[in-house]
């Protein structure tokens, strides 16, 4: 008898706790799903560009010149655990379920392509061009694709060549 | 005779013309010669309201003379400067007074003004006139008692920085940064430390200055290697041009509105006048002075 | 009695929902990537400037293209800016000034203009014509940073030496 109280109270309280939570974060921090997957998506597209960035200024001879491309990579790795919220897995998303099941390595891997986006960055600050260039001849696999191989559904379709946009 | 009369009246009529009208009506070049002048001060800045009308006044400071205004230098003929002579207009920016003997409280730099040659004053002349007239009566000033009657003449003979006019504008050269730099940009304003006097310390020229205007720290930009301005001549000159710094950092505050200005700023200056600056800066003996942390 | 339960269970749903709120949210007002926001804020800010030197020296290379990945990479980054400015993030370190909360409004807009101006830049790189991109770019620096710069920033008191890229951050 009692417990239906509860159950109501529990209800009543979750209702208000929401609203004054999105009230007081102050910001879109409530998004939907649909916005938070197009703002992710976003976010690793540049990161897809500022990486085939990083790959032509090492084809043209000027590794020193990646820092500002590894800085934006390793800024927006930061970013990646709060863009995949519990229920955000929508139709339009890439991501797979293995995200929120292996939540720790999900992560981890962010968290490696973020120290691997700042050595690099730092490799180019300190114009070290031998060691960019070793960096970069790996990175693709080591920081992209330690994520992207457990984590997300690969595209059907190839992107055309030189997605630098 | 009715012709002959009448050929007599037009002939006075033609040379009363010029004497009512003071001078001859400015040409389109002079005005546009003005308002680049204009622009290579910083837009006049100081009579502009951030986001108001250009030239109307208003804009408020403060120092150990007291409070002033800037003033209402718009065409407008009761709180502007419409009903002015170029004369007396010419006075004001060189010489500090007012029709009626005034003095202005050098906020208004005219020592540093007087180094412009006349030949660009009267184009600015020119240009102002041309300025949409506004309806703003100027605020009054709140200065310190016995400060304009006494403190002031004597401060202006023992520590106002001299500039003269050269007699012709130096079109190339060093000479052309120099004019630039020293009268028409009057960078030394806020880049030159102050004495005690409040007076800019000329043998530190663009040495910086910790208590600038609006209480900021201004760069020290003589070329010295640790404290000073290192960037390239291009550098500098791209600098003046657009705001972006080598770092992809832009210029914001004070030298982010001279560098816009009103309706002409520093960015408005051709090629060659920014490099002329940026030439001059580098022949200034380097002075050591750190500012900022 | 019944009171007393539902005020236990509103209490409880209370204090879950926040937890779950703030853990799902991840982006709290007071803490985006550190706890250090102003620290944030600034190695963002930097990256922007990097980003600007990076667009200008391809363009100067007459590389029009390549200044998509920099132009977006400052969009995305103009859309972080009001969540790094939380009340009271005011400390010594911070070139901030206090304009940016007496006008909230306005410091919002100019972030947002950032945004707008870099997604221009991003578009017309993206045409590869290097004549139109130029034209984006002449003004970009005022029009996109400046406009903030300088109402709401206090400018540094020594000018940095030729392009300085990020600094190695400590880890």
């Amino acid at each position: 008898m009692e417990f239906r109280y509860v159950r109501a109270g529990i209800v009543l309280g979750g209702l208000v706790a929401l609203v004054v939570t999105g009230c007081a974060t102050g910001q879109k921090s409530t998004m939907g799903p649909a916005e938070t997957v197009a703002e992710r998506q976003r976010l690793m597209k540049n990161v897809g560009a500022n990486w085939a960035d990083i790959q032509a200024k090492v084809k043209a001879g000027n590794p020193e010149a990646v820092a500002a491309n590894a800085e934006a990579i390793s800024l927006h790795a930061q970013r990646i655990p709060g863009l995949f919220p519990e229920g955000s897995l929508t139709d339009k998303s890439k991501a797979k379920p293995e995200i929120w099941q292996k939540w720790p390595e999900f992560q981890a891997a962010a968290k490696n392509l973020e120290n691997r986006a700042g050595t690099l960055r730092d490799q180019a600050v300190a114009k070290d061009a031998a060691a960019v260039t070793t960096t970069v001849g790996t990175f693709g696999r080591d920081a992209c694709g330690a994520c992207h191989t457990p984590f997300r559904v690969p595209p059907p379709q190839q992107q055309p060549a030189a997605p630098r946009t | 005779m009715l012709a002959s009369r009448l050929s007599l009246a037009l002939l006075l009529g033609v040379i009363a013309l010029p004497a009512t009208a003071g001078a001859q009506a400015p040409s389109a070049a002079e005005i546009a010669r003005g308002k680049y002048v204009f622009g290579a001060t910083g837009g006049c800045g100081c009579h502009t309201v951030p986001n108001g009308p250009v030239n109307a006044g208003g804009r408020k400071y403060e120092g150990p003379y007291g409070t002033v205004f800037s003033t209402n230098i718009t065409p407008d003929k009761e709180t502007g400067i419409g009903g002015w002579t170029d004369e007396q207009i010419i006075t004001a920016i060189r010489l500090g007074r007012r029709p009626n003997g005034e003095r202005l409280v050098p906020v208004h730099p005219y020592t540093v003004f007087n180094g412009m040659a006349e030949e660009d004053v009267k184009a600015v002349v020119a240009f102002l006139r041309t300025v949409p007239a506004v309806k703003r009566a100027n605020l009054p000033k709140k200065t310190l008692p016995m400060f304009e009657s006494v403190l002031l003449p004597a401060w202006l003979t023992a520590f106002a920085p001299r500039e003269t006019p050269p007699t012709t504008v130096p079109t190339s050269g060093t000479a052309r940064g120099e004019y630039l730099v020293r009268a028409v940009a009057h960078c030394g304003e806020c880049h030159t430390p102050r004495t005690m006097t409040m007076a800019t310390d000329n043998s530190r020229f663009l040495a910086g200055d910790p208590k600038g205007p609006e209480n900021s720290e201004i760069p020290n930009i003589t070329p010295d290697p640790t404290t000073g301005l290192t960037w390239s001549e291009e550098e500098i000159a791209d600098y003046l041009g657009s705001g972006n710094k080598p770092d992809g950092d832009v210029a914001g505050g004070l030298m982010g509105e001279v560098i816009e200005g009103t309706l002409a700023g520093y960015k408005d200056m051709t090629k060659a006048d920014r490099l002329a600056i940026a030439r001059y800066l580098k022949t200034l003996p380097p002075i050591k002075n750190k500012i900022g942390k | 009695m019944n009171r007393k339960h539902l005020r236990t269970g509103i209490g409880l749903a209370g204090l879950v929902t926040l937890a779950l709120a703030s853990a799902a949210t991840g982006q709290s007002t007071t803490k985006i990537w550190t706890s250090d926001v102003v620290a944030d804020r600034q190695r963002l800010m930097k990256l922007n400037g990097a980003s600007w030197a990076d667009a200008q020296a391809k363009l100067k290379a007459g590389n029009a293209e390549a200044v998509a990945a920099n132009a977006e990479t400052m969009a995305l980054t103009a859309t972080m800016i009001p969540a790094l400015f939380p009340e009271g993030s005011l400390t010594d370190k911070s070139k901030a000034k206090p304009e940016i909360w007496q006008k909230w409004p306005e410091f919002e807009a100019a972030a947002k203009n950032m945004g707008a101006q870099a997604e221009k830049l991003r578009d017309a790189a993206r045409t590869k014509d290097l004549v139109a991109t130029e034209a984006v770019a002449k003004d970009f620096g005022r029009q996109a940073c400046g406009t903030c710069h300088q109402p709401f920033r206090v400018p540094p008191p020594q000018q940095q030496t030729p392009a300085p890229p990020p600094q190695p951050q400590p880890r």
